[in-house]
């Protein structure tokens, strides 16, 4: 052991990262920034906004239940009106006018008591426990108040898909969505900075061959490669292949096995654009980084709120109020909701909520493909 | 006719391959290439020679249209650069070798040759009989030794026959057989009505350019045939020239 040598790497290496201030930036804006950003999200989550729709079908029974329990959720802040008949609360809680429906039923079995089933929207599972869990406790006070005794069974159903005790039907399509957006982002980014680095690309544009050239043949590049990930992993996450017990090995299934009622198509296009827009971000972000390191570094920055506020981990609805316009410009998030559409409500290529966040992901691919095709004359010195 | 003459300026000779006019290119408060004119005869091969850091891949770049230049102005083939389409008739082998590693050197060759609008086996053969490296031609480009990678490089940027070439330190890494070699091939080019700008560092290459043009600090300080410029600068060795010629100037500033 030689103190000198230690001490002169140790000096190399941090006068290396002095240097490299992506790095440095990295090191202790990052932690501060990713984890401030959790936790304003944990502390400031918003009770859910509740705007419920009540509909009576107990008679004058429920019409005094109705009121007490009207007056209880508005106490506790939430909006409420009524609705003449379950078709209508439906109606109105698909098209978000509404984010749940009480409707109260005489009680099938016993006389006495009533029956309250909760409807939610379905789209996103986790938003809606939140919701039934915030209007439970007000139904409860108030059903047992104005009956005297009963408490009523309280059923919870969906405008779209069925409520469901698997906990990966609520992270399925996030999580597709959000690793097919990771890996295309670290293969074409590294790749692109090899090509930058490397002196081809140098040697490229001294040759006739135009930026959107480029950046049309590494979308198609690596975008071959993006499709089929995408197909293994849809595959992967809603197949299910049984396999029976062999010798000594139990039985057993390959596959995730996610119930999907829309076309695999459907969320195949949605992920490949998603995808798409993913190849030019790497391209894109290659230009401020000088090292594949740089390229890893701007996981944190750029993937991680992404993660965040795209309904991947917390619910987009009880994100803080302050943060719901960031959430709108989050590239993921549409992709988010674009196969929940698909997975959970069945869309199909009619339904305007899907055409939307098709629409608004083709936006942001061709938006980043033209920024991308921009920063590649960029003078290198 | 003497070798320095500037042919087209008397309307007599062919009009001027290559034309530099006044270009300057400013980094921040760094002049890299600091007032440069001047005209270059198609046919000739011309040796662009200065010290590291004095401005040749810059005034290079710039004559490729890669850059775009702070004042001035500069001609290949009697168009304004930069030029897309006029990237086509010019070759240009950079100073990193510039070649994809992971493919082989068929394929690099078949690449670039797609980019340059040339297709079929014949090109590729061609430029891999240039550099002998037809026995090589399945290798993946990562096992090539570095010589070897050098002279994919200039196939590449042979590829499609350009009339005009800038090869940037071309020789560096390349063994002195191939290095005479490459220069027979230089040779050929020119005598075929190649306009060749080779940068180099190495004075004992000077000697195989038609002529020659000293840089110094982004400024050309002399230019001329090499026997001229011993003569001017009153030495037998054109190192001792360079230098003598490089102190003159900073005297006279």
């Amino acid at each position: 052991m030689s103190r000198r040598r230690i001490v002169a790497l140790f000096r190399r290496v941090v006068s290396e990262i002095r240097r490299d201030r992506p790095s440095l930036a990295l090191l202790f804006i990052a932690p501060i920034v990713i984890t401030g950003l959790v936790t304003f999200i944990l502390r400031e989550s918003q009770a859910p906004q509740v705007t419920a729709v009540v509909v009576n079908l107990a008679g004058p029974r429920g019409l005094a239940v109705g009121n007490a329990l009207e007056a209880a959720l508005r106490t506790d802040g939430a909006t409420v009106s009524d609705v003449a008949d379950e078709a209508a609360a439906r109606a109105a809680i698909g098209d978000k006018a509404a984010s749940v429906g009480i409707v109260l039923r005489p009680a099938v079995a016993s006389g006495g008591s009533l029956d309250v089933t909760v409807i939610t929207n379905g789209l996103d599972p986790s938003g809606d426990v939140g919701q039934v869990s915030a209007i439970q406790r007000s139904i409860l006070a108030a059903a047992t108040a104005a009956t005297g005794t009963a408490i009523p069974a309280v059923h919870h159903t969906t405008v779209y898909g069925t409520p469901t005790d698997d906990p990966v039907t609520t992270f399925a399509p996030a999580i597709v969505a959000f690793f097919a957006y990771f890996f295309v982002y670290i293969l074409t980014g590294v790749s692109f900075l090899r090509e930058r680095t490397g002196g081809t690309l140098e040697r490229l544009m001294a040759t006739p061959v135009t930026r959107g050239e480029v950046v049309l043949g590494y979308t198609l590049g690596f975008g071959l490669f993006a499709t089929i990930q995408v197909a293994v992993l849809l595959l992967w996450a809603l197949g299910s292949v049984h396999v029976g017990a062999l010798g000594p090995l139990p039985a057993f299934s390959i596959g995730l096995g996610i119930a999907a009622s829309g076309s695999p198509i459907l969320a195949f296009l949605v992920v490949v654009l998603l995808a798409v827009g993913a190849v030019s971000l790497g391209i894109f972000l290659s230009t401020f980084a000088r090292t594949e390191l740089q390229i890893i570094q701007f996981i944190p920055i750029v993937l991680a709120p992404q993660f965040l506020l795209s309904g991947v981990l917390f619910p987009v609805s009880s994100l803080p109020s302050i943060l719901q316009p960031l959430v709108a410009i989050m590239p993921l998030n549409y992709a988010v909701d674009g196969l929940r559409q698909v997975f959970i409500r069945g869309a199909d290529l009619g339904v305007p909520a899907l055409q939307l966040d098709l629409a608004v992901l083709g936006i942001v691919a061709a938006f980043f493909a033209t920024i991308a095709a921009l920063t590649i004359r960029r003078d290198v010195v | 006719m003497a070798l320095h003459a500037e042919p087209g300026l008397d309307g007599a000779g062919p009009p001027p391959a290559i034309r530099a006019h006044g270009l300057v290119k400013s980094f921040g408060t760094l002049r890299a290439v600091d007032d440069v004119t001047f005209d270059l005869a198609p046919g000739r091969i011309y040796g662009l020679l200065g010290p590291n850091g004095s401005g040749k891949t810059t005034l290079i770049r710039l004559l490729t249209g890669l850059t775009v230049p702070t004042a001035g102005w500069a001609e290949v083939l009697g168009t304004r650069m930069p030029s897309r389409p006029n990237l086509g008739r010019i070759g240009y082998m950079t100073q990193t070798d510039g070649v994809y590693t992971a493919l082989t050197v068929a394929e690099n060759l078949r690449f670039f040759g797609a980019v340059y609008g040339v297709d079929g086996g014949e090109p590729v053969e061609h430029a891999l009989g240039i550099v002998d490296l037809a026995d090589r031609r399945s290798s993946i480009v990562g096992t090539l030794s570095g010589g070897q990678r050098r002279r994919l490089s200039l196939a590449c940027a042979l590829i499609h026959r350009p009339p005009v070439l800038f090869l940037d330190e071309p020789t560096v890494g390349v063994d002195p057989l191939l290095r005479v070699q490459f220069w027979a091939h230089f040779r050929a080019l020119t005598d075929a009505g190649t306009t060749i700008v080779v940068s180099s560092h190495v004075m004992d290459e000077a000697d195989r350019c038609d002529e020659l043009l000293f840089v110094r600090s982004g400024t050309i300080i002399a230019r001329g045939t090499g026997q001229e410029i011993r003569v001017q600068a009153g030495t037998a060795d054109l190192e001792q020239a360079f230098l003598r010629l490089g102190g003159n100037v900073e005297v006279t500033r």
